[in-house]
């Protein structure tokens, strides 16, 4: 209980600093909205181009807005020497995990709910529904299991902006796979029952992936 | 006998892929010998002072 | 003493695969000669799964241990299965041409494995950006299981992803006793190979760590 108590605490801690900066909300923003943006100059905004590209695109698109304010989460402890202070601090290893790892949840999907209402405009389809709002939920707990380990692993290399990326995509196939297939589904009209498989698909790699990191996170930051 | 060319590619590379990797470690045992013999040499040398 | 009778076997079964393979076997009806790749490929991906799991179960009893011993193997298994998935991958695109037309086709293991290279090319990647043989080490550790934890996930979307399309037919009937025979020499024959790089390839770097800490101690003596 403790320990779920102090990762809302970091992760509050996280939200409070981002509140008062601004500092990467706005630009991954902006960066999201202009990758729609150049989508949509290179396949045309034709309904029809449009109904078969638009779930790919929004799930790269989510993709690299993930990568971008994953790599900050940790970036910004490190730059200021704040990660010293979490390690001395009398939080277990794991607390740390599920602290960022909340915080880096709320972020995505805060970004995701900026964004789809702009791309829902840009290429003219609705995106609002139930179904599309639980796949989002579950890719983006995948995107911050494995993406909450790696960043704080990338933070400790020499090239962190390129190690992230390198680590997170091929790891993250399964969800980009299942994301995209089971958003055109929903786009195309199809009921739950037909998305349920690749629902099925991104829960296992999230219960999975979760646990994994919250075990092997304390091997990542130990010195 | 048609795409007789596609096996044989495949074998040659598979063998020469799997020769190159060897050789690879080969020479980086050799490099690995050349520093013990200089390691050795160095002692000898402290040790005759 | 053990390395020497491995090399000795696998010198001996490669050589006696070279005549099954070229010369034994007889030639598939449907997809002529081109099917002998088979007799090769098969094994090498078998090998790499077999190398990346040995690199996974390295990491753990690394990270579990803290023997840098676990740590050659496993850093030595995944370079071998990077060269054996590889090869893999390379002979599957030259065998794919003649049989269906194209380099490449997003069949399920042809993918798994595709995005296995990726992630153990990050695992080098990694250790490459890293300053610190522990923490090389470490780090390492994480991919190896991370990556290797995937490794079900992918498989089952990509096979889900892929269903919606004609499934490839390998082979119209079943395996001949000598096709079989001629499967199973090779199959012998890349383990005993394998086994015997690893074995070199592990103890190789295990000495060129003793070799750096003795150049190290000379150095900080003379200085």
């Amino acid at each position: 209980m403790k320990e779920l108590r102090d990762a809302f605490t970091i992760a509050s801690k996280d939200v409070l600093t981002e509140i008062r900066t601004r500092e990467v909300l706005s630009s991954v923003v902006i960066f999201a909205v202009l990758v729609i943006i150049i989508f949509n100059f290179a396949f045309g905004s034709s309904e029809q181009a449009a109904g078969l590209v638009a779930p790919g695109i929004l799930w790269v698109t989510f993709a690299f807005t993930g990568i971008l304010s994953l790599n900050r989460s940790f970036i910004l402890e490190k730059e200021e020497d704040c990660i010293e202070g979490l390690m001395v601090a009398p939080l277990s290893r794991e607390a740390v995990y599920l602290g960022k790892f909340f915080g880096n949840v709320f972020f995505i999907i805060l970004i995701q709910l900026i964004v789809i209402p702009i791309f829902s405009l840009l290429f003219n389809i609705s995106f609002f529904n139930l179904e599309l709002l639980l796949i989002t939920i579950l890719a983006t707990l995948g995107f911050a299991s494995v993406g909450t380990l790696f960043a704080a692993m990338a933070v400790n290399t020499r090239a962190r902006e390129l190690v992230l990326p390198i680590l997170f995509f091929p790891v993250i196939t399964p969800v980009i796979i299942a994301a995209v297939n089971a958003s055109a589904q929903v786009l195309d009209g199809q009921s739950f029952g037909a998305i349920a498989q690749w629902l099925g698909v991104i829960g296992a790699f999230d219960v999975i992936f979760i646990v994994a990191s919250y075990l092997i996170f304390s091997f990542i930051i130990e010195e | 006998m048609e795409n007789a060319g596609y096996l044989l590619a495949a074998f040659i590379l598979i063998w020469a892929a799997l020769l190159a990797y060897t050789f690879i470690i080969a020479r980086k045992q050799a490099k690995m010998r050349r520093d013990i013999e200089l390691l050795r040499e160095q002692l000898e040398e402290a040790s005759q002072k | 003493m053990k390395r020497k009778i491995l090399f000795a076997l696998s010198s001996v079964l490669i050589l006696l695969s070279f005549y099954m393979v070229l010369v034994f076997v007889p030639t598939e009806i449907d997809m002529g000669i081109v099917q002998r790749i088979f007799y090769y490929h098969v094994p090498l991906a078998w090998i790499a799964f077999l190398a990346f799991f040995v690199v996974f179960t390295g990491s753990i009893i690394y990270l579990a241990k803290r023997s840098t011993k676990w740590d050659n193997i496993a850093s030595a298994s995944a370079e071998i299965g990077l060269v054996f998935i590889s090869l893999m991958l390379i002979t599957g695109s030259i065998w794919a041409k003649p049989a269906w037309g194209v380099w490449w086709i997003w069949e399920p293991r042809l993918t798994t494995s595709l995005v296995l290279w990726f992630i153990y090319v990050a695992y080098f990647i990694v250790r490459g950006y890293v300053s610190g043989e522990e923490r090389k080490a470490r780090f390492g550790a994480v991919v190896g299981i991370i990556g290797f934890l995937n490794v079900p996930l992918v498989f089952l979307s990509v096979t889900l992803w892929r269903t919606q399309h004609p499934p490839l037919t390998i082979f119209s009937g079943g395996l001949e006793p000598p096709m079989l025979a001629t499967l199973l020499v090779c199959l012998v024959a890349f383990n005993f190979l394998y086994f015997y790089l690893l074995s070199e390839r592990s103890m190789m770097k295990n000495d060129e760590r003793m070799l750096s800490q003795i150049k190290e101690t000379m150095a900080r003596r003379n200085a």
